[in-house]
C-alpha cells in the first residue's frame, strides 16, 4: 500500500508540474547538475547568461501578468491610467534609454546597473508579497505571482553576482541601489490611494523587469555571441 | 453622418527604437477656417508640450519620432490639438506599443513525401523583419505561422515560436497551399501585421500527383447511419422475439421482491397446506419461532386440512370421541425420513426444531402421512389448543393452535403410542371440565403426565393434579435452552393412577428423541405412586401462567400451584426457552 501511495504521490507531482508548466507557458528549469561532477564545478559564462536571461524573462512575464490582472480587477474605472505618468523609485539610476545608449555603455557598468536595479527591488518585492495578501479579496493568482516574483528576483540577483564576479576585471564596485520608501503608501487607510500605490508599484515593476530582460539579452549577444544572436 | 472629432487612432513602435502616432481627422468639414491639427508630445519629466518633429515620414495624419526622440522606458503623453482645442490625448511608454513588422523572405523546401506520394512534408523558413535588431538582442521576436489550402477559407495556426523555420507535415501533394507569418515582441500579446503570402505548390517541383486517387475519406456518416439502423433492428427483434431466453439474456428481468423459498404464485393459487409448510420451514419463520413468546412459538400458518374446516369448535372436537378414536395418532409414525436429512445439527434431537428446518416437502409429507384424517394433529393439538392462552393474538386462533399442534405433531410423535391413552384421560378430564365450565374454548395445560398425557385446567377454574406433579421430581433437565422450551410445553404431569397404567406398557417401544424419552417417562411413572387425581374442580383461581416449581430433566417442569408472578419477559428472553438462571429466579 505504501508503494502505491508513493507512486500516486509521484504521479500527482508530475501532473502538478506539467500543469504548472502549461499554465505559465514557461518551464522554469531547475539548475542542472554540473557536468564535471567534481567539487570545483564551474558553469560557463554562456550557461550563466542563458540562465539569467531565462530568469529575467520569466520575471518580466510574471510582472506583466500581475499588472494586467491587477489592472483588470482593481483599476478599472478609477482613472489610474491617466495617472500612470509616475516616477519609479529606480528612476534615479541612469539606465540606458535606447539602443544606442545600451550599445555604448560598458558591459561592466551595465552589469552593475542591473545589479543595482535588482537590489533596489529586493525590499519592495518583499513588501509587495506581504501587502498584497491584505488586499480585499485578492485573487490567488496575484498572490502567488507576487511571491514567485520575489523569489525569482533573489535567484537572479545571485546569478548576476556570479556573472559579475566572472566578468569583472577589477574590484567589485559598491552596489548602487536606491532605497524604497513606498511602504507607507501601500498601507494607506484610504482604499483608493492604497490601490493607486499598488498600481504604480506594479507598473514600475513591469517596466524595470523589462529593462533588465533587455539589458541582459543585449549583454549576452554582445559578450557571448559577439553581436550575432 | 456622425460627427467625429479628430482622434489618435494608435501609436506604434516597430522596433523599440522609433515610434509613430496616427490619427483620424474627423469630419468637421463645415468649419470655415481649415483646421490645423497638431500633435504635441511631452515626456514625463518635462513640462512643456512640444510639437511633432516629423509629420511626413509615416504618412498622412501621422507623426514620426525617430530614434533621437525616443526614450524607450520613459512615459510619453501625446495630444492632438488645434490652436484652441485639444481633441485627444494619449499616454504610454514605448516599450508598451511595440508591434514588429512582418517577417520577410519566406520560402519552403520539401522534406520528404509519403510512399504513395499523396502526402508530403515541407520546411518553411523566413527572416525576421529587417527593422528589428534581433542580432544585437535589442528585441526578441516570436513568430506565428498560418497555412491553408488554396480554396479553403479558414487558416490553420501553429503555436508561436522563436525560431525562424518550421516544418509542415502531411500536406497533400495534389493541393496547393498558402502560408503567412506574423511576429510580435516576445513579452507582448499583440502581433504585428502578416507577411506576404507564400504559395506552396508541389506540382511545380514535379512531384504533384494528379493521377493519384484521392484518399477516400472515412464514410463516417454512412457508418453512423448503418450502425444505428442495425442496432435498432437488433433491439426490436430481440424485444419481439418469442424466445424468452434470448430476451432474458439481453434484457434481464428486474428482480421483484421475493422471499427465498416462497413462490408468490403459490401464495395466490396454491394449496394452503403447501404454503404453510413452506412458511413453516422458512428460516425467518424459524427464528421467530424460537424467539417469540414461548406461548406463541408454535404459531404457523394454517395447514388446512379439508376435514378440519368442518370442525365447529375445538371443544366439540375434543368432546367427540369418534374423532378421538379415529385419530391415528398412533399411526403417526415418527419416521425420520426426510426430516433427519434436513435437520440442523446444532439443534439436535428436537423434533420440533427438526420440523422447522425441514423443507416444505418433508414437512408436508409428514403432515400428509400424519394426517390421514385430522387424527394425529388433533390428539395433542387439542391439548395444545387448550393450553394456548389468550395472549395468542391471532386472528384465527383456532387455526393457529391447530398449526402449532401440527408442529407438535412431530414433536409429539414419539408419544404416539402414549397419546391415545392420554386422550382418553384428557377426554375425560376435558369432558369433566367442559361439564364444569361453560365454554372455555382454551384450557390451560397445567400438567403433563410422564406418559405424555396432558392435564388441563380450564381457565380460571380448576387446577388439576397438583399432586401429580410430584411425579416428575426424579429426573433433571439438561441445561440447554432448547430443551427447556420443549420442557415448558411438556410439563411433567402426574396423572391419575388409572391413566398411568395404560401408557406404561405402550411406551416401551418408543425411541428416544431427546426430550421426553418414554423410558424416562415410564420411570417417572413407575416412581409415581398412585397419584390421586385432584378434583377437577378446584375453586382456586388458576393463573394463566403458572410458575415453574421444579425443573426436572428430562421430563419437564413441575408447575407451581401458587400463582407466582411470572415475569413474562423471562420466558421470552431466551428464545422461548427458560434457562436455569431464569428458573432460579422464578422459583421460590
Amino acid at each position: 500500500m505504501s508503494s502505491k501511495g508513493a507512486s500516486l504521490k509521484g504521479l500527482l507531482l508530475v501532473a502538478l508540474l506539467v500543469s504548472h508548466m502549461l499554465l505559465t507557458k514557461e518551464g522554469v528549469t531547475s539548475m542542472p547538475i554540473c557536468p564535471n561532477g567534481s567539487g570545483n564545478c564551474q558553469l560557463t559564462l554562456e550557461e550563466l547568461f542563458d540562465r539569467a536571461v531565462k530568469l529575467a524573462h520569466y520575471i518580466h512575464y510574471l510582472s506583466s501578468e500581475i499588472f494586467n490582472e491587477f489592472d483588470e480587477r482593481y483599476a478599472q474605472g478609477r482613472g489610474f491610467i491617466a495617472k500612470a505618468v509616475n516616477s519609479c523609485h529606480t528612476a534615479s539610476l541612469t539606465t540606458p534609454e535606447d539602443k544606442e545608449q545600451a550599445q555604448q555603455i560598458h558591459h561592466e557598468d551595465l552589469l552593475n546597473l542591473i545589479l543595482g536595479v535588482l537590489r533596489s527591488w529586493n525590499d519592495p518585492l518583499i513588501h509587495l508579497a506581504s501587502e498584497v495578501q491584505r488586499m480585499k479579496e485578492a485573487p490567488e493568482t496575484i498572490l502567488w505571482k507576487a511571491v514567485e516574483i520575489e523569489e525569482q528576483n533573489k535567484r537572479l540577483l545571485e546569478g548576476m553576482e556570479k556573472i559579475v564576479g566572472r566578468v569583472h576585471s577589477g574590484e567589485v564596485e559598491n552596489d548602487i541601489h536606491t532605497p524604497w520608501e513606498g511602504l507607507p503608501s501601500l498601507q494607506l487607510a484610504d482604499e483608493d490611494s492604497r490601490l493607486f500605490a499598488f498600481y504604480n508599484l506594479l507598473h514600475c515593476l513591469r517596466r524595470d523587469s523589462h529593462k533588465i530582460d533587455n539589458y541582459l539579452k543585449v549583454l549576452k549577444c554582445r559578450l557571448i555571441h559577439d553581436n550575432n544572436c | 453622418d456622425i460627427l467625429q472629432s479628430p482622434q489618435i487612432s494608435k501609436c506604434r513602435s516597430p522596433e523599440m527604437e522609433t515610434f509613430s502616432c496616427f490619427w483620424t481627422a474627423g469630419n468637421f468639414y463645415n468649419l470655415t477656417v481649415p483646421r490645423i491639427l497638431q500633435l504635441l508630445y511631452k515626456k514625463s519629466n518635462e513640462e512643456d508640450w512640444k510639437e511633432c518633429p516629423d509629420y511626413i515620414t509615416s504618412g498622412q495624419n501621422s507623426c514620426y519620432f525617430n530614434a533621437s526622440y525616443t526614450s524607450v522606458w520613459t512615459p510619453y503623453c501625446v495630444q492632438l490639438a488645434s490652436k484652441n482645442e485639444v481633441y485627444d490625448k494619449k499616454c504610454f511608454s514605448v516599450d508598451e506599443i511595440v508591434l514588429p513588422d512582418p517577417p520577410v523572405h519566406l520560402n519552403w523546401t520539401l522534406l520528404n513525401t509519403s510512399q504513395t506520394g499523396i502526402h508530403g512534408d515541407i520546411q518553411v523558413r523566413w527572416d525576421p523583419p529587417p527593422t528589428a535588431d534581433v542580432r544585437k538582442g535589442w528585441i526578441t521576436l516570436e513568430y506565428e505561422l498560418q497555412y491553408k489550402e488554396v480554396n479553403e477559407t479558414k487558416w490553420k495556426e501553429l503555436k508561436p515560436r522563436l525560431s525562424t523555420m518550421v516544418p509542415l507535415y502531411s500536406l497533400k501533394t495534389a493541393r496547393d497551399y498558402e502560408i503567412r507569418i506574423r511576429s510580435r515582441q516576445r513579452t507582448s500579446e499583440k502581433f504585428g501585421e502578416f507577411s506576404e503570402i507564400l504559395y506552396v505548390s508541389f506540382s511545380q517541383i514535379g512531384i504533384g500527383c494528379d493521377h493519384c486517387t484521392e484518399e477516400v475519406e472515412f464514410p463516417w456518416f454512412l457508418v453512423v447511419v448503418f450502425g444505428v439502423c442495425g442496432l435498432a433492428v437488433t433491439v426490436i427483434s430481440i424485444v419481439l422475439s418469442k424466445q424468452p431466453r434470448l430476451k432474458m439474456l439481453i434484457f434481464p428481468p428486474v428482480p421483484v421482491p421475493k422471499i427465498k423459498g416462497i413462490d408468490p404464485d403459490l401464495l395466490k393459487k396454491g394449496k394452503l397446506d403447501e404454503v404453510n409448510s413452506i412458511l413453516a420451514c422458512h428460516d425467518n419463520y424459524k427464528a421467530q419461532l424460537y424467539c417469540d413468546d414461548l406461548w406463541v412459538e408454535f404459531i404457523e400458518l394454517d395447514i388446512e386440512d379439508p376435514e378440519e374446516k368442518n370442525r365447529a369448535s375445538d371443544t366439540d372436537r375434543l368432546l367427540s370421541e369418534d374423532d378421538l378414536k379415529s385419530h391415528s395418532c398412533l399411526g403417526t409414525k415418527d419416521d425420520d425420513s426426510g426430516r433427519a436429512s434436513c435437520c440442523e445439527p446444532d439443534i439436535p434431537e428436537t423434533d420440533f426444531s427438526a420440523s422447522d428446518t425441514c423443507d416444505a416437502t418433508s414437512d408436508s409429507d409428514q403432515f400428509k402421512k400424519a394426517t390421514e384424517k385430522e387424527g394425529d394433529l388433533l390428539c395433542l393439538e387439542r391439548q395444545d389448543n387448550d393450553e394456548s392462552l389468550p395472549n395468542l393474538a391471532s386472528t384465527d386462533p383456532q387455526r393457529q393452535h391447530r398449526n402449532t399442534q401440527s408442529e407438535n405433531s412431530n414433536v409429539w410423535a414419539p408419544f404416539e403410542d402414549s397419546v391415545e391413552s392420554p386422550h382418553l384421560s384428557v377426554h375425560t378430564q376435558i369432558s369433566n371440565q367442559n361439564s364444569l365450565t361453560s365454554t372455555d374454548f382454551y384450557a390451560q395445560v397445567s400438567d403433563i403426565t410422564p406418559a405424555g398425557r396432558v392435564v388441563l385446567s380450564p381457565g380460571q377454574k380448576s387446577k388439576l393434579g397438583r399432586a401429580q406433579r410430584e411425579g416428575c421430581t426424579e429426573q433433571n433437565f439438561p441445561m440447554d435452552n432448547t430443551y427447556f422450551c420443549e420442557a415448558d410445553v411438556k410439563k411433567c404431569i402426574a396423572v391419575t393412577s388409572h391413566e398411568e397404567n395404560e401408557p406404561r406398557v405402550q411406551e416401551q417401544g418408543f425411541n428416544e428423541d431427546g426430550y421426553f424419552t418414554t423410558e424416562s417417562l415410564t420411570t417417572t411413572v413407575a416412581n409415581l405412586g398412585a397419584p390421586t387425581a385432584a378434583p377437577p374442580s378446584s375453586e382456586t383461581p388458576v393463573a394463566d401462567y403458572t410458575s415453574i416449581h421444579i425443573v426436572q430433566s428430562p421430563q419437564g417442569l413441575v408447575l407451581n400451584a401458587t400463582a407466582l408472578p411470572v415475569p413474562d419477559k423471562e420466558f421470552n428472553v431466551s428464545c422461548g426457552y427458560v434457562s436455569t438462571d431464569q428458573l432460579n429466579k422464578i422459583m421460590p
